[in-house]
């Protein structure tokens, strides 16, 4: 039997549509988590309860929305642990910068996952010992030109999940961050069309280990919900593929 | 803002570039120094001026920068 098991563990997933949050899903559901997965795209949010071995739940919700956020957390059962992934980037220069930017970034990127948080332990969701993950970026430490509001909303994310940590000390309950550096996604391969190729593959040599894949991250994210995990909390854990090494990034 | 004010506005935006590298039959990626960050500086400057969001394809596709104003104008109306 695998050390690190979620069996009897209910892990609510947001932004499990895709990508990191789709990863995070499959894993969890691998070491035996019931999963509770919701985004905004119900196909999407259908197809990654497909490639889960376990049972899993599904919740098409906008958490843009403070009232979608209190249905959700009224319907759903007492949970084990939270990983946090729905994100969106925004690049903007700074100088181009216009309210709705900074506005749509942290609507989702900060306001949703923190009000989530707040409404699951109103309403005592949370059962002793349960753990919550958040996804960030190694962009929160190492900026990069065009990502003020993503890189800041990440930054506030970490201060965040540290108070957080603090504050459910007491019922045994843990709050830790995954900061990974490119991984991936329809997001990179956004990135890739618009910058072509060529710089593209030259930005990936710079990582020693290549971009990350999606179950990178969520072997790192199930980790820190199992109970083997009971004595980390607090912290931050960068995901780089060998990037910082040197010492610096473009 | 015509064709040639678009130019001007955008080589501005390339701090680094000397004045009238950029016309309307520049290709923008053969521009000195190109990298994702100016990609990313046509994309703001698009969306600021004519509140017109470029796609990952549409910016592919556009060769010149007579291509990017054509995109900017055509989708702004």
């Amino acid at each position: 039997m695998n050390k690190f098991s979620l069996h009897n563990h209910t892990i609510l997933i947001t932004g499990a549509s895709a990508g990191i949050g789709r990863a995070c899903a499959i894993e969890a559901s691998n070491l035996g988590a019931h999963c509770i997965l919701t985004g905004r795209n119900e196909d999407a949010l259908k197809e990654t309860a497909k490639l889960c071995v376990n049972t899993t739940d599904i919740f098409v919700c906008d958490l843009k929305e403070i009232e979608a956020i209190k249905n959700l957390v009224g319907k759903i059962a007492t949970l084990d642990g939270v990983v946090h992934c729905a994100g969106i980037t925004y690049p903007r220069p700074i100088k181009f910068l216009k309210p709705e930017h900074i506005k749509e970034v942290f609507d989702i990127n900060y306001n949703a996952p923190v009000l989530l948080t707040a409404q699951l332990l109103q309403t005592q969701k949370m059962n002793n010992g349960a753990a919550f993950v958040f996804i960030s970026s190694i962009s929160s430490r190492h900026p990069y030109f065009g990502g003020a509001t993503y890189v800041s909303s990440k930054a506030a994310i970490e201060a965040f999940s540290r108070t957080l940590a603090i504050e459910i000390a007491p019922k045994q309950m843990r709050s830790n961050v995954l900061l990974p550096a490119l991984v991936h996604t329809k997001m990179l391969e956004d990135t890739k069309l618009a910058t072509g190729e060529d710089k593209f593959s030259e930005y990936e040599k710079m990582h020693p280990l290549g971009f990350g894949q999606p179950e990178d991250v969520a072997n790192a994210a199930c980790f820190l919900l199992t109970n083997e995990a009971k004595w980390i909390t607090g912290s931050e854990l960068k995901m780089d593929g060998g990037l910082l090494l040197n010492g610096k990034i473009k | 803002m015509d064709i040639l004010e678009f130019s001007a506005k955008l080589e501005s935006e390339f701090e680094d570039l000397e004045k009238g590298s950029v016309t309307p039959a520049t290709e923008f990626r053969n521009l000195p120094g190109w990298s994702s960050m100016h990609a990313l500086i046509i994309i703001a400057f698009i969306d600021l001026n004519f509140d017109v969001i470029l796609n990952s394809t549409e910016l592919k596709e556009a060769k010149t920068v007579n291509d990017l104003y054509y995109l900017a104008t055509k989708k702004n109306v």
